[in-house]
């Protein structure tokens, strides 16, 4: 027997038996790990382009950024992660283009990127905050970041990437989304809440405060100056100088989340309550039929071209898989559907 | 199609390893002369069938078992008759067992762990101490039911079992069935079941009601194992010898391992041929804050303008994944005047966790905090009586856990605020009645459970619109019940057939008749050679959270329904030497009306029977011992297991491709342990492999973020066990993660490079 030559004793053995686990285990016992690998692209400074933000689920960190060509119809999706090697992280919220950086909200992963809208590379990020949801630009030097958690809004500087101050919101938690109306901005206070704050972004102090329905979520400040909430009650339009709410459209029965926005000039509102709706701002009643059928979709995010006044609806299909994202023409006749991310939610015109 | 070589080329080299010779398993009664490596080992002697179900155990050595830390060196019994009823309560179900040998090799090892190594099981690790859920055959967690001396141990609430709360060194055996085997052990296992075990403290020969009722030799092997302060003098002493004194034993193990993780181990028992008790102390903390490479991350080089030159990776710490566990087991045995067997044991464990930050987190970990903190006490009291032809056995258990999660955020003051605080109180009854009856050829058996649940689930950080502080939750009952009868035949001894039924109903519904059926037949008595089959119908009702959690619980939800397949084939073989054991087998399976939780328009989650799941796949084990001259011995055990588990429906009408692997199944795994001993020195050396995984249904192929690579992980472990006359020492030292890779099991949760462990264990002797 081999094990038993005379060669092989004592230390042989050892030997031998060393020389089988070596051959088991040392070819295969290693597989060094490779971190992602970048990609260069290159899109146009200005015109045509559509970011779409794709939240990805909550602690799966399977958020991405997705880039839509409406003239060419190309999608590029993951294109942060592409362009960066890092993932873009859990649940990202909101993603706004202001002077030429874009900056995208990770909520739990409480940061803000910003990159360059051309490139889709990091110019940098804003961290310090606890579960950050949207950004809004007071001036060059002044932003306004909410936040789910922090019972207050964070003041940020959008050059250094700093955090330079806080506008305390005490007895509301969550603050959401933010529209400016001359030297103010109202404030929707989102979870479990139903108050909007009037802040004086002088000051960065709460100046008032009024309530609407139950969960407001988006605001909007169209042409003649009126500023539009979407909650779970229904869209409430409301006079910012008087700081009066009026119940406008009642929400479906099955529209938890109804979704706004308004086109290019600011004149037509479109919201989502299981189908989609177009109205004039100065409409006294809402339209009864619908412009888009939603056909049992339940739709996920909203936007209109500001140039084209095409409409894209985001269907996130059943939330745990890729989504659509349907695009029609102002008719309502469809002119495109493309894949992007998971849960896809928020758009970014270029 | 590499990684596909390299796989079957490794798993096809397991048994190369040995060559002819002995035949020994502790799990194999067949065997007529059992013998492992010289030392660390076990011998069973002249084991004998006396007719196909009945086994004459003449004489049964333990010669210092591998099993770690506690040992005895050699114990001769009295010639006993054992029925097998193993034999007939088994035939046809694929079945993996780990005793204590496996189970206690390190005392900072978890339940996941074990089984990550030791089975085809997929372990979901969410990080080291964290969250680790099992599943068979790329089923999903909360198909795997998992009971403990009987009772179950998934949460009503949740449905799964965390195992990384599980010290595998509480647990004393554990039985793990794969497929249609596991409607055997309880309702809804439509992916298996894993049978834990503690206790079986009385003496091996000196309760045959004890010893028939397990009719396994590998148990007791593991039983006397546990006996600790035996020796040798003790070889030769009758059962009445033992029974006139109090005999103490006392096991007390410490380790110390990176990131400051310290966990000790304390077990003391005091046993007569009578009686016996036993109290085991287990705790563990860890800060837990190992070091890592964060590749999902990038810190930016700037130039003087503010222009990025380069960038680096940054090394950061696991924030947030600190633990401090706790558990008490408290354990006691008797026999009854007619020969019934009392047992009484109780279990509470404290566990304090942090939950770790995802490595994409850029908050700031000392502003925010999540942990969850859980109690749980599970007793349980049984009475089981064997006799000749027949046993019983009666179980009641009571089950009470309180699970807190917080999601806090410090205050400007320094005090925190909640953001989240969800807590659920959990009640649970159980009772189990089992009977079972044989003849020659003929088993009978039935089962009947009644389980009773209260469930309290509140999150009280919700604050109203109103400005109330509200309370969102529910508060349920629930009575389940269950009959299970079965028949199993084996005409000769080559062949065996059973037919199970099981009949389950939950509040005032119920399901559908569960059937099963299984067969085996005895290809070759050389070599052992055994073709086993099953199918089975399966159902599993939803739980209470899937049905009544606030919000989003979903009361019209449907039982899953599945219907299983598999068939393979076992062979051993033995000489003087070398033992050589291995099966393999293929199964397949369809479950209907799969329970997902989505989020919905509503803005939370909720359970939706969406899927129609078809998974297949083969999976293959085998063990190879081989015992040389001077003291040394050769081990290798290795399971591999090839798994497509696709879904094949869409929920809401997607155009996506059907088809698709569910998430984090991964198509191919393996694990080998390869082990040389030297006298009292053992090297052990274990591999495993995982194929790359999706981390979400329908990934794309190019995505970057819908698919992890594949991995391969290397730990080894050098111990040695020391005799002195008044005590035994062993020492362990332990090597994970040998290669310091970086991986990911679960996306963005980052697992901890090379680290290490010392334990010391030590045995004193009374006699």
């Amino acid at each position: 027997m081999i094990f038993t030559h005379r060669f092989l004793q004592p230390f042989g053995r050892a030997f031998y038996l060393s020389c089988i686990l070596a051959w088991l285990f040392a070819p295969a016992a290693c597989m060094p790990f490779t971190p992602p690998e970048t990609e260069e692209f290159t899109t146009s400074a200005t015109g045509e382009g559509l970011f779409v933000v794709n939240q990805g689920n909550f602690m799966y960190a399977n958020a991405s950024l997705s880039y839509y060509n409406p003239q060419t119809k190309d999608i590029e999706n993951e294109i942060f992660v592409r362009a960066n090697g890092i993932n873009l992280g859990d649940v990202a919220q909101s993603m706004v283009l202001y002077k030429e950086t874009a900056y995208v909200v990770v909520n739990n992963s409480g940061v803000v990127f910003a990159i360059d809208p051309k490139t889709f590379t990091l110019k940098g990020m804003l961290t310090g905050l606890v579960s950050p949801r949207n950004i809004h630009f007071v001036n060059e030097d002044k932003a306004y970041i909410t936040d789910l958690y922090a019972e207050s809004i964070a003041v940020a500087d959008p050059i250094t990437l700093q955090i330079t101050g806080i506008i305390p919101t005490p007895g509301h938690a969550s603050t959401e989304a933010i529209t400016a109306w001359e030297h103010l901005v109202f404030v929707s206070c989102w979870s479990y809440d139903n108050t909007l704050l009037v802040i004086n972004t002088k000051t960065d102090r709460i100046v008032d405060s009024l309530k609407v329905g139950s969960h407001p979520n988006q605001l909007l400040t169209d042409a003649a100056g009126h500023i539009w909430c979407a909650t779970q009650e229904g869209i409430y339009r409301i006079d910012p100088q008087d700081k009066k709410a009026l119940l406008k459209i009642p929400a479906s029965p099955n529209a938890f989340n109804t979704y706004i926005a308004l086109n290019g000039t600011q004149d037509s509102l479109y919201y989502i309550a299981n189908d989609l709706y177009v109205m004039h701002i100065e409409d006294v009643y809402p339209p009864s039929l619908p412009l888009i059928h939603g056909e049992s979709r339940l739709f996920y995010g909203l936007a209109v071209d500001p140039t084209s006044s095409h409409i894209y609806l985001a269907d996130a299909l059943n939330y745990v898989e890729p989504g659509h994202i349907l695009r029609y023409n102002p008719q309502g006749e469809l002119l495109d559907d493309f894949i992007t991310g998971i849960n896809p939610s928020a758009f970014c015109f270029k | 199609m590499s990684t596909r070589l390299l796989f079957l080329l490794l798993f096809l080299s397991v048994p190369l390893l040995a060559k002819a010779e002995v035949v020994a398993t502790p799990d194999t009664v067949q065997a007529t002369k059992v013998q492992f490596a010289a030392s660390n080992t076990v011998q069973v002697t002249k084991v004998q069938f006396a007719t196909p179900d009945t086994v004459q155990v003449t004489k049964v050595q333990f010669a210092a078992p591998d099993a770690g830390q506690d040992t005895v060196q050699v114990r001769e019994l009295q010639t006993v008759t054992v029925t097998a009823q193993a034999l007939l309560r088994d035939q046809g179900m694929q079945k993996t067992v780990l005793d204590s040998a496996v189970l206690r090799r390190d005392v900072t090892g978890s339940l996941a762990q074990v089984l990550g190594q030791s089975s085809t099981l997929f372990i979901k690790s969410y990080g080291r101490a964290t969250l680790s859920t099992a599943s068979f055959r790329g089923t999903s967690p909360s198909h795997t039911q998992v009971t403990w001396n009987s009772i179950p141990m998934n949460s009503p609430m949740l449905g799964m079992v965390d195992f990384s709360t599980i010290p595998a060194f509480f647990i004393d055996k554990a039985q793990v069935y794969h497929g249609p085997g596991a409607t055997s052990i309880g309702s809804g296992s439509l992916g298996g079941a894993i049978a834990l075990g503690t206790g079986g403290d009385l003496p091996v020969g000196t309760s045959p009601a004890s010893f028939a009722r397990t009719g396994q030799t590998g148990e007791h092997a593991e039983q006397t194992g546990e006996e600790a302060g035996q020796t040798s003098e003790h070889a030769g002493q009758t059962g009445e010898d033992t029974g006139r004194r109090v005999r103490p034993s006392l096991q007390y193990v410490q380790g110390v391992g990176s990131f400051l993780t310290f966990d000790e181990y304390l077990r003391v028992r005091f046993q007569t041929a009578k009686w016996s008790t036993s109290t085991r102390l287990y705790a563990a903390n860890s800060k837990n804050e190992y070091t890592y490479t964060n590749y999902r991350k990038k810190t930016f080089l700037y130039d003087d303008v503010g222009n990025i030159t380069g960038f680096e990776y940054p090394i950061e710490k696991n924030k947030n994944g600190g633990f401090r566990d706790i558990h008490i087991l408290q354990e006691f045995q008797t026999t009854g005047r007619h020969g019934g067997l009392w047992e009484a044991a109780a279990w509470y464990v404290h566990s304090d966790r942090g939950i770790p930050f995802l490595n994409v987190d850029y908050k700031d970990s000392e502003r925010i905090k999540n942990n969850q903190n859980d109690h749980t006490l599970r007793t349980v009291l049984q009475w089981s009586k064997q006799q000749s032809n027949s046993s019983y056995r009666m179980t009641a258990g009571y089950t009470y856990s309180d699970i807190l999660y917080q999601y806090m955020r410090m205050l400007g003051d320094e005090s925190w605020a909640n953001m989240v605080h969800a807590q659920s109180n959990t009640h649970s009854l159980y009772l189990r009645a089992n009977g079972e009856y044989h003849t020659g050829k003929w088993m009978f058996s039935g089962n009947m459970a009644l389980n009773q649940h209260i469930v309290r689930s509140v999150d009280n950080a919700i604050v109203s619109v109103a400005g109330d502080t509200t309370i969102l939750g529910y508060e349920q009952a629930r009575a389940e019940g269950s009959l299970f009868l079965s028949a199993r035949y084996r005409p000769i001894t080559r062949l065996g057939l059973s037919a199970t039924l099981r009949q389950d109903v939950y509040g005032k519904q119920a399901t559908p008749p569960i059937p099963s059926l299984f067969a085996e037949y005895l290809l070759s008595p050389a070599g052992n050679v055994v073709l086993k089959a099953s199918t089975t119908r399966n159902y599993r009702y939803p739980t209470l959270n899937d049905l009544y959690f606030m919000p989003g619980g979903n009361p019209q939800l449907k039982p899953e329904e599945g219907l299983s397949f598999d068939a393979g084939l076992s062979g051993a073989y033995s000489g003087t030497r070398l033992y050589l054991r291995g099966q393999a087998g293929g199964f397949y399976s369809r479950i209907n009306n799969w329970i997902a939780w989505l989020p919905t328009h509503k803005g939370f989650w909720s359970p939706v029977n969406v899927l129609h799941v078809t998974s297949y796949g083969a999976e293959a084990a085998g063990t190879a011992h081989l015992r040389l001259n001077g003291g040394w011995s050769i081990q290798a055990e290795g399971n591999a297991a090839w798994t497509r588990s696709l879904s094949f429906e869409q929920p809401t009408g997607a155009v996506q491709p059907v088809g698709t692997q569910l998430p984090y199944v991964p198509e191919f795994s393996a694990a080998v342990t390869g082990r040389v001993v030297w006298k009292n020195w053992t090297f052990t050396y274990d591999w495993t492999y995982y194929s790359e995984r999706t981390t979400t249904r329908g990934a794309q192929s190019y995505s970057r973020l819908g698919v992890l690579a594949p991995y391969f992980m290397n730990d080894v472990a050098l111990e040695v066990h020391l005799p002195f006359p008044r005590f035994r020492l062993h020492v362990k030292g332990t090597v994970r993660n040998l290669f310091n890779e970086y991986y990911e099991t679960v996306l963005a949760r980052p697992m901890p490079g090379i680290n290490g462990t010392v334990s010391i264990g030590i045995v004193p002797l009374f006699y």
